[in-house]
Parts: C-alpha cells; structure tokens; sequence
C-alpha cells in the first residue's frame, strides 16, 4: 500500500467537502474492492474518504410499498432484514448470496454500485427491480445508473445517499456464480412489477443489461415455457478462463427460466 | 483474443493514414494518454493513465508503427510499462479501404497483458481491451472528421 491522507467525516457535507478538496480523492465504503486494490499498489489515491462514520446512510426501512436500502448497508444487514425478506424476499437472497461472508459483513450496497463490477450481483437488483438511486446531488434512475465497463451515472464527487426498490408483484434472482469468487459468470434477476417484466442480466457483458426478448415473452406468459428458446446474442460477451461468450449467452437463458420459475412458484 | 472493430471515416484514404501516423492525432485518441512525443521516424513515447474500475495506473509506453503499406494497411503496436501494476502489450492490425463517401477503417487486435494486473484481472481483461479498442478508434473518428462547412448564405443577423 502507498500513502495516504485518511478522513472519516461525521457528515455528507463534510465528506463532500473533502472529496473537492482532495488532490486525487477516492471515497472508501466496505473496501470489499479498494483496500485490496491499494494492498496490491494497483491504485494510489492522495485521499481516502471513509463514509463509515456518517449517520443515517446505513440500514434498510420501508417507504410505503418499496424498500429503501442506505448507501452503508452491509449485504449480510440486507439478506437478514425483515423488511427486505417480506416485502422483496429475492433482494434478500441475492445479498445472502454475495462473495463470503467477509464480503457480506463489509462490503455495501453503495460500494458495490459505485464501482460497477460488470460481474457484480447487485446490477441486477437495481436494474431488474427498476430501482432509483438516490445521491447527495440527485436521483437517478437504475436503468440509466450503469454505463459501461466500471462505469456509472455518477459525476465526479457525487455520493451515494441510498437505493430504493419498489417492490415487484413477485421477482427472482438466479446466478451461476464462480466457485472461488462467487461473482456471477452469469447473473439473472426476473421481476414481474405488475405493469411489466423486466430481467436483467449480470455478469455476461461488460455491464449489466435487460433481455428485451425475455421480456416481451414472458410479459404474455409468465413462466420458464415462454422462453425455453430464447437466449441472447454472444456477440460482445465476455470471454474468459471460466466461460466463453458462447457459453455465457447460454447460461443466460437457463438462469432466466430458473429465475422465472423460482418467482412463478412464490 | 483477437479483438475486431469497424469504423467509418469521411476523409479520403490518404487523409486517414497520415493522422494515423500523426502523435499529436494519436496522443489525443490513447484514452488516459498524458503526453507524447516521437522518439523516432515510426516510434513514439506516450505516458499513458489507465483507469479501469479501482485501477489507476500510470503506463510508460512505447507505441510503434510498422508494417507500413499506404494508405492501405499498417500494424500500431504499443508495449507499456506500469510499474508495480505490471505491464501489457498490444497490436493492432489496422486496413483502410476506400468507398464513396470516404474511408472504412477495420482493426484487428491483440493484448497481452503480464504482471499484476494479468494475476489479479484475468476476468476482465477482455472487457478492457475491447473498451480500449473502441474508445481510441471511435475518438480517433470525432478527432479527425472534419467539421461540417458552416451553412453558406445566411445572414448574420448579430450585425443588426
């Protein structure tokens, strides 16, 4: 690890304020990806800006019929929250099922979509659920929040306040993850919202993104028979040691029908 | 991995290849690049920041041209050194034929990437080639596309 200067402001202001301040300021929540990268001297901010101490960014609470998760959540906080496992119980699971548990007792919901990992679960929930995220600037909404590669929405300096995820008629995540790292090779949540279906797919391109085809067959047909031929295009998928493209935009059609079915039986 | 692109450019064939060949056109289309100078007749130094998710790390690279076939084909070949990030190399094998209403450019590439970030990023490396590949060629595209002639015949009304 290099240096660094180290702040833990007790306010957004405060660490926004640091943040403009700082020569090459980088904001650090779980660190699930940071620290490990600063260990291995792949990045050497001036600044570290630990949002930690900052009240009211964690926790997950009700907002009428959506689930509001604060930007400082854990995902281990999110999986056990009775909250989240009543009003959207596949939101729960697919936090349950994030890395280790290491991961799941440090790592957060803001992190985890500030750094937009293309094999990182919660892509899926924020564009699956047709979530909004909310910043200390403004709203953005899922489906416009992820980019490209490692890449978001978000404006320099900009802070994650907290996600909110309406909650769908009845939704499902189902991913075929890497033994070692449990990220996702691929991906998929399936949410019926009442006024659509939408899936969403992570892991398999270089961000996550909706199946349109799916989509509309399972909008007629909510069930894993509309879509037993559907897959995606391979073409720009990702390749690599554990899948070829190929293989990838297979495993997106069987995680969607296991997903689809999984939601369908409640 | 071979990696494979298409692009269309409004400017003749002649036109293309030179810029491709210029560092001052090239140092604009490196994404990350700082500064770039030729060190000679086809090689260049470029300082070059990459930033890939939580990576930042600054590449002294080596670009070089070869192969050279005008205006219809050449090879750009570039070796970066990143320090404790490690390195990577890469080529591309780039041809440019003509059609009627400009040049179309298509690419071939290749990456290697060694050291750390090889360790650490074998998932992602795919990913970050292709996003480097387009990223150069389509600002090299917006680079050296001319600007549309301003509208002849209009009246500046600001001289009322």
């Amino acid at each position: 690890m290099y240096e660094f200067n180290y702040h833990r402001p007790g306010t957004l202001e405060a660490a926004a304020a640091a943040l403009a301040a700082a020569e090459d300021g980088q904001v650090l929540a779980g660190g699930q990806t940071l620290i490990p990268t600063l260990k291995q001297r792949l990045a050497s901010p001036s600044d570290l800006i630990d949002l930690g101490s900052i009240a009211g960014l964690d926790g997950v609470r009700r907002e009428g019929d959506a689930i509001v998760v604060g930007a400082m959540t854990r995902h281990a906080d999110v999986a056990s929250s009775p909250d989240a496992r009543s009003a959207i119980p596949a939101l729960a699971a697919l936090a349950d099922g994030i890395g280790d548990p290491q991961v799941r007792n440090c790592g957060t919901i803001g992190g985890s979509i500030a750094n937009a990992d293309p094999a990182a679960d919660y892509p899926a929930a924020v564009v699956g659920l047709g979530a909004e995220v909310r910043t200390d600037r403004r709203t953005i909404a899922g489906d416009d929040f992820f980019t490209g590669l490692f890449e978001t929405a978000l404006e320099d300096g900009e802070i994650i306040v907290s996600v909110r995820f309406p909650a769908p008629r009845r939704a499902a995540y189902a991913k075929f993850p890497n033994p070692a790292s449990r990220y996702a090779i691929v991906g998929v949540m399936v949410a019926d919202t009442g006024s659509g279906v939408r899936v969403a797919v992570t892991g398999a391109g270089d961000q996550v993104f909706r199946a349109g085809a799916m989509e509309a067959a399972l909008g007629g047909n909510f069930s894993a028979d509309a879509i037993r031929d559907a897959s995606v295009p391979s073409d720009g998928l990702n390749e690599d040691l554990h899948a070829s493209a190929e293989y990838r935009a297979h495993l997106v059609g069987v995680m969607a029908r296991r997903a689809v079915a999984a939601a369908a039986a409640g | 991995m071979d990696l494979t692109g298409e692009f269309h450019v409004a400017l003749p064939r002649e036109a293309v290849f030179e810029a491709l060949n210029d560092p001052e056109i090239l140092g604009r289309c490196i994404p990350g690049c700082q500064s770039i100078e030729r060190v000679g007749e086809h090689e260049f130094d470029a300082d070059v920041l990459a930033r890939v998710g939580p990576v930042k790390a600054r590449f002294k690279t080596r670009i070089a041209v070869s192969n050279l076939n005008p205006p219809e084909s050449y090879t750009l070949s570039g070796e970066g050194r990143g320090g404790a990030a490690g390195f990577a190399s890469g080529s591309a094998d780039v041809s440019l034929e003509a059609a009627d209403d400009g040049t179309v450019l298509r690419y071939t590439a290749r990456v290697q990437p060694g050291g750390k970030i090889a360790q650490v990023g074998s998932r992602l490396i795919g990913g970050t080639a292709r996003k480097i590949g387009t990223d150069f060629f389509s600002r090299f595209v917006e680079v050296v596309t001319p600007e549309p002639p301003p509208e002849a015949g209009k009246p500046d009304e600001q001289e009322e």
